[in-house]
């Protein structure tokens, strides 16, 4: 299904000024990005910044004003029924109707899509730790998103659309999930992630698209993102005369607490060694490390200037 | 200081093993209380039977004074809920659900509630079924801190915000504990447990295996180094020198170590001479605690 062109492989998930005005300022504008095949792209933004509204495009969901989402070349409003076999889609809000049993459940989605697929199928509620015979009115939020991701992944599928797939899942299952996606894109998947999770970004991510109030800021190699991440050691000294002497050496100080006794200094993994030659002649008390993580080099991009209109007592509450 | 929710042999069985058996615990007055555990282990059955939604079949909840279940209208005039899936009713905006809970409170001067309304950037002429999945929690976060209730229960607060608004929660969280308030909340994110929380309980297949307190956890506790070696020959040297070594690995020549501060200056004598290629601060932290406690109960 992948069309060739000149010896370049055409984006597998493409979207093209895609545009859907909620009003009020709230939608997407003229988004657009491309995942190539075998790609992971990592889909960042605040609350409320479009997200959701992207992948529903994709699915289909929603018609855009203007431009286009495509999947394997097929416009996704027009042809979802067709894509609809080559993409596994969790959705950030899972709602999956009660009086089913986790089987129940299972074998509606696999007679929705027309396929059948029991060993996968129990491999997944293997490594996902489900008990398919339980009951989803008695599920938990986090075991619901469980049967949600075996929904997404049991046929198989070449494209995978994650909403925030790792939201609700306790830390165990955040880490099985993450090998998981590991193992699926070796096997070339072609994945679309949305996340708060910066560990997730990293360790899954070859580009991260960052969209803020419905437009695309900013699309980044996670690569060159990681390669500038700078290791900030934290020293404590047991004695000023130690903590004053250290402020000669030459570092690149961050920070400075001499009420602690603490300083704050950049140490790239390269000059560790001169960093030992160093330290040996001082006495220190305690030696960490403040990892600088993905997290902080994309907060600026969370933070948030608009003005709301609040609640008044009065009648009418228009909007500001 | 004064226990003010109490919970005692609290026991709900759901059969086939699921449920939470035989909870006793207690939160003080002006605690924050933190609640983690796996995926159906029983955080939100606790805490519905706090909010008085479950009858419990054995044991019972006290909070302020008053039966959970029995007084289940008396306890929601002072506690603020948070509840783990949000379905709002269906009133249109956001707005209007926030007037309607006012209303419900006795709240008349909303300008705490507008307060927190821009802290958390919320758009509230929104229609509560067009919110995406953080416009809900934000919006349920407002209403449950609006009337500053004594008491806030919390189930996941922070589910779907992003990391800007995470960190406003924990802010509005320490805030409210300035004031004296009593926080009890689950979570997976350690980050927001360890920055508010002086008690931690850790659960497991309904059954509480550990209460830590975070205080105790900080201090006292030995430190990990992982060390990497540019040569094999200084890497098995290294092996003969006496430390305490968590784990290695031959073919990467890196370790991990275990020590004490007081070995600090030691350990740099030690590996001053050789080739290092990198020492990588490993802290301890709540995610720790529960990767080597919660996962060693798998077993």
């Amino acid at each position: 299904m992948i069309n060739i062109e000149g010896g370049k492989e055409m984006a597998v998930i493409e979207v093209n000024n895609l545009t859907k005005d909620y009003d009020h300022g709230r939608g997407i504008y003229d988004v657009s990005f491309e995942v190539n095949k075998g790609e992971t792209l990592g889909f960042l933004g605040p609350n409320g910044a479009g997200k959701s509204t992207t992948m529903r495009h994709l699915m289909g969901f929603a018609a855009p004003q203007k431009g286009n989402a495509k999947i394997l070349g097929m416009d996704c409003r027009k042809e979802y029924a067709k894509i609809l076999k080559s993409v596994g889609y969790l959705p950030g809000e899972v709602a999956i109707p009660e009086g089913l049993n986790g089987n129940g459940f299972i074998d509606m989605m696999q007679g929705l899509r027309k396929a059948k697929n029991p060993e996968r199928i129990k491999k997944l509620s293997e490594i996902f730790e489900i008990d398919l015979q339980q009951n989803v009115k008695r599920m938990s939020i986090g075991e619901k998103r469980k049967l949600a991701v075996i929904a997404a992944f049991m046929n198989d599928p070449e494209i995978l659309l994650l909403d925030e797939p790792t939201s609700g899942l306790d830390p165990v299952m955040q880490e099985k999930f993450i090998e998981f996606i590991k193992e699926e894109k070796k096997r070339g998947k072609t994945i679309l992630l949305s996340s708060h999770m910066f560990a997730e970004v990293e360790a899954l991510c070859d580009r991260i698209a960052i969209i803020k109030d419905g437009r695309i800021v900013s699309i980044v190699e996670a690569a060159e993102v990681k390669h500038g991440l700078r290791k900030i050691v934290e020293i404590t000294f047991i004695g000023i005369e130690d903590y004053k002497r250290f402020l000669n050496e030459k570092f690149e100080f961050e920070r400075m607490n001499e009420e602690q006794l603490k300083v704050d200094i950049v140490m790239e993994d390269a000059d560790v060694n001169k960093f030992l030659a160093v330290i040996v002649n001082y006495k220190v008390a305690i030696f960490v490390e403040n990892p600088v993580t993905l997290e902080d080099y994309f907060m600026h991009f969370y933070k948030n200037d608009k003005k709301f209109g609040g609640v008044t007592n009065g009648k009418n509450n228009k909007h500001q | 200081m004064e226990k003010i929710i109490n919970i005692s042999n609290l026991t709900k069985d759901y059969g086939d093993g699921r449920g939470i058996f035989d909870f006793s615990f207690d939160v003080k007055r002006g605690e924050v209380f933190g609640f983690v555990g796996t995926n159906g282990s029983g955080k939100t059955t606790t805490i519905r039977n706090m909010m008085g939604f479950i009858k419990p079949q054995n044991g019972k909840i006290t909070i302020n004074g008053n039966d959970s279940w029995k007084d289940a209208c008396e306890i929601k005039k002072y506690v603020g809920y948070i509840p783990g899936q949000i379905d709002f009713p269906d009133v249109g905006t956001g707005t209007k659900f926030l007037k309607i809970q006012a209303d419900f409170l006795g709240i008349k001067d909303l300008s705490y509630m507008n307060k927190l309304i821009d802290m958390f950037k919320l758009d509230t002429e929104a229609s509560l079924n067009r919110m995406s999945k953080g416009m809900k929690q934000k919006t349920a976060i407002v209403a449950a801190f609006m009337s500053e209730p004594d008491i806030l229960i919390m189930d996941e607060p922070s589910t779907g915000l992003d990391p800007m608004m995470r960190d406003k929660l924990i802010e509005l969280i320490l805030e409210q504990k300035e004031k004296g308030k009593t926080i009890f909340m689950s979570s997976h994110i350690f980050k927001e447990l360890e920055n508010t929380c002086d008690r931690v309980a850790f659960i497991h297949n309904g059954k509480i295996i550990n209460i830590v307190d975070r205080a105790q956890h900080v201090e006292n506790m030995d430190k990990q180094y992982q060390i990497g070696f540019a040569e094999k020959k200084e890497y098995q040297e290294f092996l003969k020198c006496n430390y305490e070594i968590l784990n290695r690995n031959e073919n990467y020549n890196h370790l991990t170590i275990k020590i004490n501060d007081t070995e600090m200056n030691k350990l740099f004598k030690t590996l001053e001479p050789y080739n290092i290629r990198y020492i990588n601060y490993q802290p301890y932290t709540l995610e720790w605690y529960y990767t080597n406690i919660i996962e060693k109960q798998e077993v």
